[in-house]
């Protein structure tokens, strides 16, 4: 067995929502009682429609936020043990929209300098080798070092971004819609760049998307998400070829491939989402589920696991 | 001849800057007929939504618009004035933007806003106008459209929002719609629900829809024609059959390898990417647009101009030098 990078055990994080003065608060459960296993060079890929928890997830996963209970495992430490620099030396987040990560005023050259200087990198040689460096690794051509985010195209800042995170060398990298801001012909580059990351560093990526079609291409292992709670959890293949989860096969049939003999897929989910305040009893799931039995409204489904495929359904249930 | 929904000749955008005269659209000719889907597909910046904006008159100030012929429904509509035109927009033709929340007006309710489009097209009572707008809101799949006439944009989730837009649009029936990225903002269940929405929609109402988009599973499921962008040119178009089964512009051929598609692409080897970036449009440029990122080019494609041609005439043309043969074979690493 792989040696695990994150172990998280029952993570729940609540948030406080204000109901207006004079009214007490209301708990939002964002991330309910997960269970989380990634093991060294895995991709685990996180779906699931917006608000169900992903975000809340990895920004827990990366200690910028702490969980409310449960515990969060980083290389088999507690991660609200490890020490800030330490847990920033581990762990490195890629974010979506590269237009607004990246300082306008800086250089790309301090921009990707940063994370070492906050390590206490002092030496300016071997500051600016690691920088030229890592610029090579991602494929920017060195002489962008002195050049603005502004006079660089999608793509390249989205490579400002990757080099950032690998300059200090991380262990895991969490990538939150890592392709999304991006058009097609630079989100194929971008893809290939994090799977050739991956071999030549030996990473571990959490991948947080909402493109099946991207998730497919690069995860090894997919967690599907809904209202806080992960629903399922797979082998990409086996997750692809054979969900089981209701809502997973909702989603999977809402992929557009591009496939002009196909029509546009019925996913018969109905339109809401249920308010994450007030959320649906039982299986949360059940007031849009096709296989809704009536015992679903009342008791929540307890989790099963076969040969390593999570799954949380009453459908499965001795 | 099948009846013509929108007839656009020639249109061309420029944009003057202190660097000189951008060119954003170039010479574009597109059609949509009663009941069918056009798609115009490309990358950001390659002048699809510009194209739009040209044919509804909305471009910003700045930009300059010339066309030959501009026909809606078999009526010219190139020298209309502002006032004719905001007769025509959201009565004859339709529009439906991305982010629902900056098209909605977040101080007044759903009611108000889907009743004063009414008043604005129509003459009708206030209670006639209500009921019309009760029934569309049902229409487009909400339930308890009551109380959603009284809800305020911010109080109802995406998805239902793009509903509300739909119905909005729906309700002095128009002729064509022109929905530039409905869906890019939404959930991929979503996203799914409002495409089918749109599509039982059109065909009940047998509307012509220009659909703007860069994801090119949402064209493939939905066009009946596409037309490829490129630097502000048509670069390819034909059916929705022919440029997936059969792409032929370098261009279009690079795109469809660069989509991981489930099942076909295999995990963990490259995709298909397309070198280099797109030409700045600023000042005159001649020869391909394309030819600084394709592997088949050569100098007779920077000489000059290469136009839009359709040698056998099966409605699928494309702008390249190359014949169709040797660019069905053509495989671009």
């Amino acid at each position: 067995m792989a040696e695990l990078m994150i172990d998280a055990k029952d993570v729940t994080r609540n948030f406080s929502i204000s109901r207006g003065m004079f009214r007490g608060k209301q708990q939002l459960k964002a991330v309910n009682g997960v269970n989380l296993t990634v093991a060294r060079g895995e991709v685990l890929a996180l779906v699931g429609e917006s608000g169900c928890g992903k975000t809340t997830l990895a920004k827990m996963l990366l200690g910028l936020l702490p969980q409310s209970s449960g515990t969060v495992e980083l290389c088999g430490k507690p991660i609200n043990d490890v020490p800030r620099l330490e847990l920033a030396r581990t762990v490195q987040p890629i974010f979506q929209d590269p237009y607004s990560s990246l300082n306008p005023r800086k250089t790309i050259g301090s921009i990707i300098a940063l994370p070492m200087k906050v390590q206490g990198v002092a030496d300016p040689d071997s500051m600016q080798r690691r920088v030229e460096e890592t610029m090579e690794l991602v494929g920017l051509p060195p002489r962008l070092r002195n050049a603005f985010p502004n006079q660089l195209s999608g793509g390249q800042r989205q490579r400002v971004a990757i080099a950032r995170a690998l300059v200090n060398r991380p262990q895991i990298v969490v990538c939150d819609e890592p392709t999304s801001a991006l058009d097609v012909s630079v989100q194929s580059q971008i893809l290939n760049l994090l799977n050739d990351l991956r071999d030549e560093l030996n990473l571990t990526y959490i991948i947080i998307s909402h493109n099946l079609a991207v998730v497919e291409h690069i995860a090894t292992r997919v967690a599907v998400m809904y209202l806080g709670r992960i629903v399922e959890v797979a082998d990409t293949d086996k997750l692809f070829n054979d969900p089981q989860h209701p809502y997973t096969r909702a989603l999977l049939n809402s992929v557009l491939t591009p496939d002009p003999n196909l029509g546009i897929p019925n996913n018969q989910l109905g339109a809401s989402y249920p308010n994450p305040i007030d959320p649906p009893t039982g299986c949360s799931f059940h007031p849009r589920c096709a296989n809704a039995m009536p015992h679903c409204s009342g008791i929540a489904p307890v989790g099963k696991a076969q040969k390593g495929h999570y799954v949380e359904c009453h459908l499965y249930e001795d | 001849m099948p009846d013509r929904v929108l007839e656009v000749k020639n249109l061309s955008v420029d944009i003057p800057l202190a660097e000189g005269v951008l060119h954003a659209v170039d010479d574009l000719n597109i059609y949509v007929d009663k009941g069918e889907t056009l798609c115009i597909v490309g990358e950001s910046g390659c002048g699809k939504s510009l194209t739009s904006l040209a044919i509804m008159d909305l471009l910003p100030k700045k930009a300059i618009r010339r066309l030959r012929q501009l026909d809606l429904a078999g009526t010219s509509i190139l020298d209309y004035s502002e006032k004719q035109m905001s007769d025509i927009r959201g009565n004859k033709m339709g529009m439906i933007f991305q982010e629902p929340m900056t098209s909605l007006n977040p101080a007044f309710t759903i009611g108000n806003q889907m009743i004063e489009t009414l008043h604005r097209h129509r003459t009708i009572s206030g209670d006639e106008a209500r009921d019309l707008a009760k029934r569309m809101l049902e229409k487009v799949g909400i339930t308890a459209a009551d109380q959603r006439l009284g809800q305020y944009p911010h109080q109802l989730s995406g998805g239902l929002r793009q509903r509300v837009m739909i119905a909005m649009t729906l309700l002095c029936e128009p002729e064509l719609i022109i929905a530039d990225e409905p869906t890019t903002a939404l959930d991929v269940t979503i996203q799914a629900q409002i495409l089918l929405l749109l599509k039982d929609l059109q065909n009940e109402f047998d509307m012509g829809l220009m659909l703007i988009t860069h994801d090119l599973g949402v064209v493939a499921r939905i066009a009946t024609r596409v037309a490829v962008m490129y630097a502000g040119q048509i670069v390819e178009q034909g059916t929705a059959q022919q440029i997936f089964e059969n792409p032929l512009h370098p261009y279009t051929r690079g795109l469809m390898r660069c989509i991981p598609v489930p099942g076909k692409t295999k995990r963990g080897t490259p995709l298909g990417s397309i070198p280099g970036m797109v030409p700045s449009l600023i000042g005159e440029f001649t020869g391909c647009r394309f030819a600084d990122r394709c592997d088949m080019a050569s100098d007779a494609c920077r000489q000059s101009d290469i136009s839009l041609r359709d040698p056998k005439g099966k409605t699928q043309a494309y702008r390249c030098i190359h014949d169709a043969k040797t660019l069905a074979k053509s495989e671009v690493a």
